[in-house]
């Protein structure tokens, strides 16, 4: 996916039907498909997996995020991470 | 449905946004969970643009035990983290 001169929001537009991985201001974590979303990035999603901070996973067939929390969305993120080498 | 609040595409009803998503899913059972990590389940009566609830047969849930119960109930929206379709 070329990210070259895309808004931020564009990018988000582009996520649509795709998995997405979100993680909010508290340190909670979502991983599910975008279905849509609106001016305040609150998010439709579907199959989503909710992942508190103790990393017990919740299973929801689907939800309205609220936008105001989130952190960070990383298209195409599975909930896993890359350690950086030393 | 009650539209007071300031939704930026007021509520037209396509279930890909979140507006058409909560048309589908007035009167059927939700779970919201807060900010808090409170959990209330019960049968969604209306949502606005701030995403202030009103549930009924609203009912506390902790550790998948309900341990109230609210019938008719007011969530203020700025406490929620999400609204979820219950699949039942």
């Amino acid at each position: 996916m070329s990210v070259d001169n895309l808004l931020p929001l564009e990018l988000i537009d582009k996520c649509v039907g795709s998995q997405i991985w979100i993680l909010m201001n508290g340190g909670k974590e979502f991983v599910g498909t975008l279905i849509g979303f609106d001016d305040y990035v609150n998010m439709v999603l579907e199959d989503v997996t909710e992942i508190d901070l103790n990393s017990t996973r919740t299973k929801l067939p689907k939800i309205l995020l609220n936008g105001n929390n989130i952190c960070m969305m990383v298209p195409g993120g599975d909930g896993t991470w890359v350690e950086a080498e030393e | 449905m009650s539209t007071n609040g300031d939704s930026p595409e007021e509520f037209k009803g396509d279930s890909r946004d979140p507006s058409g998503f909560l048309s589908e899913i007035i009167g059927a059972p939700v779970t919201v969970k807060l900010n808090s990590g409170i959990i209330y389940k019960g049968d969604l009566q209306s949502v606005d643009g701030y995403m202030n609830i009103a549930l009924e047969r609203c009912e506390e849930v902790s550790e998948g035990k309900v341990i109230r119960r609210w019938g008719d109930a007011f969530v203020r929206g700025n406490n929620v983290t999400y609204i979820s379709a219950d699949s039942s």
